[in-house]
């Protein structure tokens, strides 16, 4: 029973966290290039209820920022600039689902005043924005490239399952190459071959097949076995002497066994593949500017002065950990669920 | 008892089936002679009882019957075309008049499948009949093996083992089936459901005119059930007779031994009956 | 020896497999390094065609494959179009470096791993062996580029540890145990770092494989001889759970390879990882085909050990 409390808690975390940032439009106060070049590194902004003199307000608001001429770079709060943090405002345009435009976000604070959630970077661009429409790139890729593997795993491994022999041979030898390599290894050698020069997009979708498409092996392996299991199962044989086709055994008999392995397996995968994609930004190898992935958001970090005196820069890579958490939990729980299944 | 004046349904002769494996770590290939040189028949109408120990050869004689398996060698001759020749289109008809039912009901059935879907499907596979007719057949099957037609849309693990049996041999009965083998399938049932299954068997085929043939390793039932015996010995047929004439005339040293096996009850009760009238 | 043949024969394919797969794939590749040169104005036509001859760019597929297995085989990796100087010197200096820091790393979290998973399964149950659970879970779901990040800062706030590099600017002037000193001192962050980032994976199935290994029937019979619980332990069980284990060793060695990339980006080390992501960057086909297969034959050459190790410590596999 705790277990079902556990998947169930993890999967509503979950959609939660999906529905936040495919709504990023919405929810973030800016638009994800929107530079200030004036407030380069600025930390995150602190909501106030009392001002500087003691006055209670019933609207939260934000104090405006100026350069601290005592420390190079750092900035003082100016208490005489008050910007009210209003809600349901106007603000930069963004297309929801990509179709329809709209100006409507959940908060924000007139300009000049900036809102920096969770601070903001070089070029004054809010981490918080950020991280959200990172996290549709990110999650996107992983979710994206998981189907990819699951399958390129399904057909693979059925194939081989179901028919054996030198089919089962090859293909399995097949999966072997793919699982003796190291897997950034390969990443690499495949995106060495993508062309520079192409839209980032196309850059995007092609990072994703490749990252799917080196995933195969495992989530192929765990389906075959299934697949082995089942064709032997006298239903299927039964079905066999009325005369049923291959495809009708595969599709009405053996891979409705598959079901709990894929769903483990996409739960198990796409955590993987979203770090694969962070990384691979995150080192110069992924999506480019201006494309806000998690990695680039991290990419500044290498730069020490970044490391060492800008804190906030940190938090992104810090959300990801509930993140993954929750879908370790869920793939734990289904693992266990699949165990007790009487199969 | 019928006699034996019934015309041969199925004619099996030189029937081979070999198996090559390979060894686990060196891989050398050798060979499993699974089925030698089998020659049987099978009279229309009739129940034939094929006995013999584990590993003898009988389910892979009646998986090839069914055409589940491909024998490496002979014929196999029904009402007239030789199946081994034939293609897969050209099997298609001939399929549904030999069907099987295996010795673990619970395997055969799918257990996502509900029981109405199950008895129908010989039928959806062949797409025979629109879904309504399909459901009506299911249920007038249903009601002939003894079920209850209000349980079409129960799962396989809400019936019991016997029942279960029963819902087997309804969905064989779907495509009207001229030889129904039966693999032990009485085996794990007790000895009350067994009974009842026999009746069952015993009925249907005096309605629908089938022909059986019982794989069992239990001589006592046989003697109860089958017109025709047939035993095998390590992938041969040793000896094909009625069964009356086994029992009585046994030729084979080996239908002895089984034939002994199978007896110390009775002499046991004689010896008790004996002992009590002394 | 049968199965140290198949193991051996297995391996000599895989190598086959990925050193052609590599290069087919760069062969393949739409842009390449004279196509980023083209680009450049001021470097005409005629020069690139004469630089692509030079480098035998233009022959076919098969002959530029069989040319370049040869001539790896002989040890010459091609030349770095970027460096404009000969792969193989390149690529040892560096492997030495990445060698240095996996060997170290996979020593040390190893050296943690087993003492820690064979505790935490004899406690197995207790709040010792769940805390350890708990904290290898945790530890698992932190993303490998955070931590790395995290250990720099640590170097940088406290500077007990240099923030980066292998060697300090001037370790030429070093007597030899200074040299020892400094180099240990830049080593031990990314040591440690890959050690902590690989642990979990590696307790996680130690403690699994020793629970396994000491629910077995014969360990229970061994314990109703009276046999004391450290040596049932250390000897009995740990024996028996050796197989899966050395299998673990070999599955190990390839994402330490992967992690080892990264600490070497972060912490600027200087051994395959940067060289890598370079030339990628700069289409350097003969550097990243290099590499990958360099790394390969370190996996692969890594899991034939673990296959003599399996061989040397199981009896039944000698028997066949």
């Amino acid at each position: 029973m705790k277990r079902q409390r556990k998947l169930w808690v993890a999967v509503i975390l979950l959609a939660g966290f999906h529905g936040l940032v495919l709504c990023a439009g919405f929810f973030a106060p800016y638009s994800f290039s929107a530079q200030d070049r004036e407030l380069p590194f600025a930390p995150p902004t602190r909501i106030h209820f009392f001002d500087a003199q003691g006055k209670f307000h019933a609207r939260p608001f934000v104090y405006g920022l100026k350069d601290n001429p005592a420390i190079f770079g750092a900035y003082e709060t100016d208490s005489a600039a008050i910007y009210p943090v209003h809600f349901f405002v106007q603000g930069a345009r963004y297309k929801i689902a990509g179709l329809f435009p709209s100006h409507l976000h959940l908060f924000g604070v007139g300009a000049p005043g900036r809102i920096f959630a969770l601070g903001s970077d070089a070029y004054g661009r809010d981490q918080f924005t950020r991280f959200l429409y990172g996290g549709q790139i990110s999650l996107a890729a992983g979710w994206i490239a998981a189907t990819l593997s699951v399958l390129l795993g399904i057909i693979i491994g059925s194939l081989a399952g179901f028919y054996g022999g030198w089919i089962d041979d090859v293909l399995m030898r097949g999966g072997e190459l793919f699982l003796a390599l190291p897997w950034l290894y390969l990443l690499f050698a495949v995106r060495a071959a993508l062309p520079l020069q192409i839209a980032q997009w196309e850059v995007f979708l092609l990072l994703v097949a490749v990252i799917g498409l080196i995933g195969w092996a495992r989530p192929a392996r765990l389906i075959r076995g299934a697949v082995l299991s089942a064709k032997e199962r006298n239903f299927v044989t039964a079905a066999r002497a009325f005369g049923a086709s291959d495809f009708y055994l595969l599709r009405r008999h053996v891979l409705p066994q598959t079901y709990g392995i894929l769903l483990t397996q996409m739960t198990i995968l796409i955590p993987q593949y979203i770090l694969a994609e962070v990384t691979l930004t995150f080192l110069g190898l992924g999506v480019g500017e201006p494309m806000p992935s998690w990695g680039s958001l991290l990419a500044s970090l290498q730069q020490y002065y970044v490391l060492s005196s800008y804190w906030w820069m940190f938090v992104p890579a810090v959300l990801l950990i509930p993140v993954f958490l929750a879908y370790y939990i869920a793939a734990d729980a289904l693992q266990e669920r699949l165990k007790s299944v009487p199969l | 008892m019928r006699n034996s004046g019934h015309e041969a349904l199925v004619r099996i002769r030189g029937l081979g089936k070999r198996y090559v494996q390979r060894r686990p770590l060196t891989r050398t290939k050798f060979t499993i002679e699974a089925l030698e040189n089998v020659d049987l028949t099978i009279r229309r109408g009739t129940t034939l009882a094929l006995v013999g120990e584990s590993g003898a050869g009988k389910s892979t004689l009646v998986r090839c019957l069914c055409l589940i398996e491909k024998p490496t060698s002979g014929e196999i001759w029904f009402d007239g075309v030789n199946l081994p020749a034939l293609g897969r289109k050209e099997l298609l008809p001939v399929r549904r008049q030999i069907q099987i039912i295996f010795q673990d009901p619970t395997s055969a059935l799918n257990p996502r499948f509900t029981a109405g879907e199950i008895i129908a499907e010989p039928l959806a596979i062949r797409h025979e009949g629109t879904k309504q007719q399909r459901r009506q057949r299911a249920l007038e099957l249903m009601e002939q093996v003894g079920l209850c037609a209000k349980d079409e849309n129960k799962l396989p693990l809400e019936f019991s083992g016997g029942q279960r049996q029963r819902l087997a041999i309804a969905r064989a009965l779907a495509l009207e089936p001229k030889l129904l083998i039966l693999d032990e399938a009485l085996s794990s049932l007790d000895l009350a459901n067994q009974e009842m299954i026999l009746r069952l068997l015993g009925d249907l085929q005096a309605r629908h005119a089938l022909t059986y043939v019982h794989v069992s390793h239990d001589l006592r039932m046989v003697g109860d059930l089958a017109d025709e015996v047939a035993v095998m010995l390590e992938g041969k047929i040793v000896e094909q007779k009625r069964t009356v004439d086994l029992f009585l005339h046994a030729e084979h040293p080996y239908t002895q031994d089984l034939l002994d096996a199978a007896r110390p009850h009775e002499s046991l009760c004689q010896d008790i009956r004996r002992e009590r009238i002394a | 020896m049968r199965y140290l043949t198949k193991r051996l024969l297995h391996a000599a394919w895989l190598l086959i497999a990925i050193s052609f797969f590599s290069f087919a794939l760069l062969q393949w590749a739409p842009g390449n390094f004279f196509d980023a040169l083209r680009m450049n104005p001021r470097v005409s036509a005629q020069t690139v065609a004469g630089l692509r001859a030079e480098h035998g760019m233009n022959r076919s597929f098969p002959v530029r494959y069989a040319r370049w297995a040869g001539s790896m085989l002989r040890g010459d990796m091609g030349v770095s179009l970027s460096y404009n100087s000969p792969v193989a010197p390149l690529l040892w200096a560096r492997a030495r470096n990445t060698l240095l820091l996996t060997s170290t790393s996979t020593l040390l979290a190893w050296l943690l791993a087993i003492p820690l998973g064979i505790w935490s399964a004899a406690n197995k149950g207790k709040w010792g062996d769940r805390a350890c659970v708990f904290a290898t879970s945790t530890l698992l779901t932190i993303p490998d580029l955070l931590l790395f990040l995290v250990l720099l800062l640590l170097a940088a706030r406290t500077g007990w540890f240099p923030t980066g590099g292998m060697v300090s600017t001037d370790f030429g002037d070093f007597g030899f145990w200074s040299k020892v000193k400094d180099m240990a001192v830049h080593l031990a962050l990314p040591c440690v770092g890959l050690a902590v980032v690989t642990l979990p994976v590696l307790v996680r199935h130690i403690r699994s494989a020793m629970i396994e290994a000491l629910e077995a029937p014969f360990i229970r019979a061994a314990r109703g001889h009276g046999i004391p619980r450290r040596r049932l332990l250390l000897r009995y069980a740990l024996q028996a759970a050796s197989n899966p284990l050395i299998s673990l060793l070999g599955f190990s060695i390839a994402t330490m390879l992967s992690a080892s990339v990264i600490v070497e980006v972060i912490m600027s080390w200087p051994g395959l990882g940067p060289l890598m992501v370079q030339a990628i960057l700069s289409r350097d086909v003969y550097v990243v085909v290099g590499v990958v297969t360099l790394s390969s034959v370190f996996l692969v050459a890594g899991n034939l050990f673990a296959d003599v190790l399996l061989f040397v410590s199981d009896p039944r596999i000698r028997v066949e």
